[in-house]
């Protein structure tokens, strides 16, 4: 209990300062968020009009005040209004977030299961021609240019092949209900899922790979081995269930970082994530956005390390016993 | 905001895995039309199937068109891009005037439009029988309560069209009249075919719009279109208005779907998911997609420009020789034949298309590096170290040129420029960064009296103000109040002169002979240099729609384009 | 994700030296390439930065790749782009290994407050917000390829710092550390002839890896929009294959494909080496 206090407090103090810096980091940006809250035309306003518009918005206050409201805002949980739309950022978040998670979230399970069987196959078969082919194909995989494979996936099956939708998360203006809709929405979510899948699939099948061969040199598994348990029995019974706590921490901590979106494969599939929240509101300097997102973002990281602690000695048999 | 999403993320999931796994025939007739709405008469690539017979005149019509980038609600204050942001406001309101395919004004819910003598007085008579969406009648009322209410709220974009109006009156005979300041030729193509009228009933209730949050209700127009449903991000949905003044509009419904880049809004069109591109496409794309059954291309001369501009108010740029050398070295006919692929005209030193009646057909562009050699060596900037760049003041003529990197033809046009540059012995560097942090650089704040920050840098300016003649003073003139776009720093003492006298004269021909003037007057003291005007260029499905009117200079994106063509102007 | 280390001897037998192999294939593969970067003059048919044919071109005998969007070799621009991509890849790596290794060692070896103080800042700089920081740092320190190289160094030095401050905790605790340590010797000295050379092995290990990632890494952000386009590398080439719309037409087989295929084989080429290192380090992995 002690070591967690003490982690509780460190986690604190990087909120603190990482929360703190999300204020000056938008600010220390070249460019100003007047063209946003002006429109397009603001190079025909008149410099009072100009005034008039940062007043409206609170930007002339100085910087300390800004700094002490924004803390306050925090900490009451009030994410406040976008430069942009003016609408509520919660809002605006809370349309966004379930699509990231939805293609995030699938992606995860889907090359968790992928990560995790090939992993555990891939380790078992150490050193033989197997083990060899998966870990170079699992590199490989790892070495793609995010972008370019959405884009090449969108060039073939929804341009060429037209069996997919190349765009969106839903058709627009459809009407659809009921299970056309999932179907629809589902459609929409194959060609980002499959490139993020992809993508991640290598990340869990080598930290699978590194903990099975962990667990394999010990001894207990040794003695199971001896006791002409099954070669299935041995590798899902003992081994993978030993292994399996780094891969969870893995997991969670990269379920947290989809809090941040996925900008450039929502870009390449124009899909209305998180991820393109915050790209728009970086170019736009829409400055309550982008601290809103970020703090979303920070709130979710430092939960999932700090979920990753409390698990890691439930998973991990070993741990238990000691 | 419907919550589609709120369905069971398991029940998704599930079917996400059936359609991945299912085989490839089933899922190919359910999705490879994601025209999906039955009544769209859209062929997937490569298809052949007989030409629709279904185009009945009783078929609704639903055209999907790509933005690219969100307009937020689309009201007169949220509305975000000059192009095609505006456009889209205009589906769903109607200004006074309209432009015909020509790009000149006319009467529109203005019935007649007269001025007096000296253009200090605007009377407008306004049409009979238009209605608000909501179905309360449209009258003068409405009319001079929007002008009353720009002029009031400031911050707005349309207010400043109305700088100048002294007074918004209803006649006795129910006339609107509206008095100026000073003569102001160019109010019916400045105002009254730009200001969108705005219903008082909704509008009145909303006092401070700058600090309002709008929701789509407020978009209560007259126009064609009803914006009936936002996807923020994500998609608009208009549907045609039934009882539009000037007839039932040709299409059904227009969906309007917001891409994140262009690439997107290109892989829909040729996979047949849209139906119009409402953004220009870039020039490689004419031809590929043109080729493409059934897409078809409108182009035309658009007023948009890509020029260069340098800091001329600070060494060496404030030397005449120096900018007249920059001017006589690039080849314009090169960038429009290279990064345009011939798609563009090349630009005119003094700044006005040539497809326009104020051009001044004297006003040429010259390219001869010969002669600009010659003018630097001339003015004392000699290459005295032999390493192919000349000095200024003891330093070497080595500058950065920004551009802004989302804009690709224009870094190959800075590319292209410092090649050219660098064989009258100007060394340039491009440098490309982020769109804010140059807008940043060149124009701080949006007040050119915070100054300029860059050396040189490739800029453009959209087609208003190219479009309206007379702005070319806001490009020149000294004085910051009337020059307010003169981002160079420029300074000239005759061209101050004539551009102040341009600004008020009333009688036409006296107009024309400024501009000519002012023409040949930028053309020999070269404030900027203009590279080209990029041809605007429209992809389509004509299976769907295909009555495109390209107004002149200005595209296709206008309600004339969603007429009937005897309903246009 | 540091699991509990427990050494027990293995051999290291047949599967180490398939470990080698692909280690030795990562090198030929990099080795080609360094090879193509530093022969670019030579090898290459034309100057990348000359426009030496129609745009747009498709592949023919004078252009093997065809040109691009302003009529450049494609071929050339591919060869030279190994230049400014490798150059990214490996100084960029080289900023984040001093960076990672000198604090890893620091706050392994003094885990107290000032490893506490190191590990919190390495803490905030893994959540800081990646694109904002990307923006300041261009702005303040210039527009240029080492701006390029400075950023992805700095984004990516926090994680290999972790991982040898692990490393180095775990040193600290062994008995010649500790000997030296009772003995009087200054730290510096137990650091400099205990601690770095066995963190060396590991911190090359993580270098290689930071090299393949910030190869990637320069690409997604020439993707963006947020890298130089004016600079070739692969990167810069699909930023151009992607704006002028070459992923859609059949260009995209000589414009798309190789240099998506080079950012894989370099990428590939140092991960491969990287794992065959680790495997050294940790030969029960």
């Amino acid at each position: 209990m002690r070591r967690l206090g003490q982690r509780l407090n460190q986690y604190l103090v990087v909120f603190v300062v990482a929360v703190s810096l999300n204020f000056m980091l938008p600010r220390l940006m070249p460019g100003n968020p007047l063209a946003l809250l002006a429109g397009v035309d603001v190079g025909l306003m008149t410099p009072e009009q100009r005034a008039e518009v940062i007043e409206q918005v609170g930007l002339n206050a100085p910087l300390f005040d800004q700094f002490v409201d924004y803390w306050k805002a925090v900490l009451t949980g009030d994410l406040g209004f976008s430069f942009r739309s003016g609408r509520p950022i919660s809002e605006m978040i809370g349309e966004r977030l379930p699509w990231t998670l939805l293609i995030t979230g699938a992606s995860l399970l889907l090359s968790a299961v992928i990560g995790i069987v090939v992993g555990s196959f891939s380790a078992w078969k150490r050193g033989k021609k197997s083990d060899l082919t998966l870990l170079t194909g699992m590199i490989s995989l790892q070495s793609l240019p995010s972008f370019w494979l959405g884009m090449l996936l969108i060039s073939v099956f929804a341009v060429q092949l037209g069996w997919l939708p190349s765009f969106g998360a839903v058709t627009p203006a459809s009407d659809l209900t009921g299970w056309a809709n999932v179907r629809d929405i589902a459609e929409h979510a194959v060609l980002p899922i499959v490139t993020l899948t992809v993508l991640s699939i290598p990340g869990v099948y080598m930290t699978m790979r590194y903990s099975m061969l962990e667990v394999l040199g010990d001894d207990f598994i040794r003695t199971a081995r001896a006791k002409g348990a099954s070669e299935t029995r041995v590798l899902f019974g003992h081994v993978a269930r030993n292994a399996i706590a780094p891969v969870v921490t893995f997991l969670a901590i990269r379920f947290a970082f989809a809090f941040g979106g996925s900008v450039i494969i929502e870009t390449v599939f124009s899909y209305p994530g998180l991820g393109r929240l915050v790209f728009e509101s970086v170019s736009g300097r829409d400055y309550p956005v982008m601290q809103a997102a970020f703090l979303v973002f920070t709130v979710a990281v430092l939960l999932a390390n700090l979920l990753a602690d409390l698990l890691y000695p439930l998973l991990d048999p070993r741990m238990r016993e000691a | 905001m419907t919550k589609r999403w709120t369905l069971p993320i398991l029940l998704v999931v599930i079917a996400m895995i059936a359609t991945a796994c299912g085989d490839s025939d089933e899922s190919t007739t359910t999705t490879a039309a994601p025209s999906g709405t039955a009544t769209t008469v859209s062929l997937a690539p490569g298809e052949t199937q007989p030409p629709a017979t279904t185009a009945a005149p009783a078929e609704p019509i639903t055209v999907r068109a790509a933005i690219t980038g969100g307009e937020d609600t689309i009201n007169p204050y949220t509305y975000i891009s000059g192009f095609p942001g505006w456009n889209l406001l205009m589906m769903q309101y109607d200004s006074l005037m309209q432009l015909d395919a020509d790009g000149i004004p006319q009467p529109w819910l203005a019935d007649s439009v007269t001025a007096n003598e000296d253009l200090t007085q605007y009377t407008m008579t306004i049409v009979d029988g238009a209605t608000w969406h909501d179905g309360m009648p449209l009258t003068v009322n409405d009319v001079k309560f929007t002008f009353d209410y720009f002029i009031e709220n400031a911050t707005g974009r349309f207010s400043r069209d109305l700088r100048g109006v002294e007074s918004v009156e209803v006649s006795a005979d129910g006339a609107l009249v509206v008095d100026l300041a000073a003569p102001n030729p160019a109010f019916d193509l400045v105002a009254l075919a730009d200001i969108p009228i705005l219903p008082q009933h909704v509008w009145e209730g909303i006092a401070t719009p700058g600090e309002q949050t709008f929701d789509i209700s407020t978009n209560v127009g007259s126009g064609p279109f009803m914006l009936t449903d936002f996807q923020e991000d994500q998609s608009y949905r208009f549907k045609a208005n039934p009882d539009y003044f000037r007839g039932t509009p040709a299409i059904d419904e227009l969906v309007v779907i917001v891409f994140a880049d262009d690439s997107g809004a290109l892989a829909a069109i040729r996979s047949g998911e849209v139906d119009v591109i409402f953004e220009r496409v870039s020039p490689e794309q004419i031809e590929l997609l043109d080729a493409q059954d059934p897409l078809d291309i409108s182009q035309g001369p658009e007023f948009t420009t890509q020029m260069i501009n340098f800091d001329a108010s600070k060494a060496p740029f404030d030397d005449l020789a120096v900018r007249q050398a920059i001017e006589l070295a690039v080849d314009k006919q090169d960038i429009v034949d290279t990064v345009f692929l011939g798609a563009a005209t090349v630009g005119s030193p003094g700044w006005v298309h040539p497809d326009k009646p104020a051009y001044n057909p004297e006003v040429v562009p010259v390219f001869d590096p010969a002669a600009a050699n010659a003018l630097l060596d001339d003015a004392g900037y000699a290459d005295s170290d032999g390493d192919g760049i000349r000095e200024f003041d003891g330093q070497p003529m080595q500058f950065e040129m920004l551009t802004n990197s989302s804009d690709s033809l224009r870094l190959r046009i800075a590319e292209l420029v410092s090649e050219m540059l660098a064989d009258v012995g100007i060394g340039v560097t491009v440098a490309s960064v982020e769109t804010a942090t140059w807008e940043e650089a060149v124009w701080p704040g949006f007040d050119i009296s915070n100054g300029r920050n860059y050396d040189i840098a490739a800029w453009g300016w959209s087609a208003p103000v190219q479009a309206n003649t007379i702005r070319i003073a806001e490009l020149v003139n000294g004085d910051p109040g009337v020059g307010f776009l003169n981002l160079t720093g420029f300074a000239n003492d005759d061209v101050d002169r004539v551009s102040a006298a341009l600004l008020t004269e009333a009688d036409p021909a006296a107009s024309q002979a400024l501009i000519d003037e002012l023409q040949v007057l930028i053309a020999e003291n070269v404030p900027f240099v203009l590279l080209a005007y990029p041809d605007g260029a429209y992809v389509y499905n004509s299976d769907v729609y295909a009555d495109w009117e390209f107004i002149a200079g200005q595209g296709i994106v206008s309600k004339v384009s969603l007429l009937a063509p005897g309903d246009r102007p | 994700m540091t699991a509990v280390e427990s050494p027990k001897k293995r051999g290291r037998g047949k599967s180490a030296k398939l470990a080698d192999r692909l280690g030795w294939t990562g090198g030929v593969m990099v080795a080609a390439l360094v090879f193509m970067a530093v022969a670019a003059p030579w090898i290459a048919p034309y100057d990348p930065t000359e426009r030496v044919g129609r745009p747009f071109s498709a592949p023919s005998a004078e252009h093997l790749l065809g040109t691009n969007d302003v009529g450049q070799d494609l071929l050339s621009e591919l060869i030279y782009g190994a230049r400014v991509s490798l150059t990214v890849g490996i100084v960029a790596a080289v900023v984040a290994l001093i960076l990672g290794t000198t604090v890893g060692i620091l706050a392994g070896y003094y885990p107290k407050r000032l490893g506490s103080f190191l590990m919190r800042t390495v803490d905030v700089v893994l959540i800081l917000p990646f694109l904002p920081l990307l923006i300041v740092l261009a702005a303040y320190l210039g527009r240029s390829l080492i701006n390029t190289i400075i950023v992805i160094g700095v984004l990516i030095w926090a994680g290999p710092a972790r991982v040898i401050r692990s490393q180095v905790l775990s040193l600290r605790s062994r008995e010649y550390v500790l000997a030296s340590r009772t003995m009087g010797a200054p730290d510096r000295w137990a650091i400099v002839r205990h601690v770095l050379p066995r963190t060396a092995l590991l911190a090359t290990g993580t270098f290689v890896r930071a090299v393949s990632t910030a190869i990637l890494l320069e690409a997604a952000l020439s993707f963006l929009g947020l890298g130089d386009p004016i600079q070739k590398s692969w990167g810069s080439i699909l930023f151009w294959a992607q704006a002028r719309g070459a992923f859609l037409t059949p260009a995209w087989k000589w414009w798309v494909l190789p240099p998506g295929l080079m950012i894989m084989i370099a990428s590939l080429g140092f991960a491969l080496i990287a794992f065959a290192m680790e495997e050294r380090i940790n030969p029960r992995l």
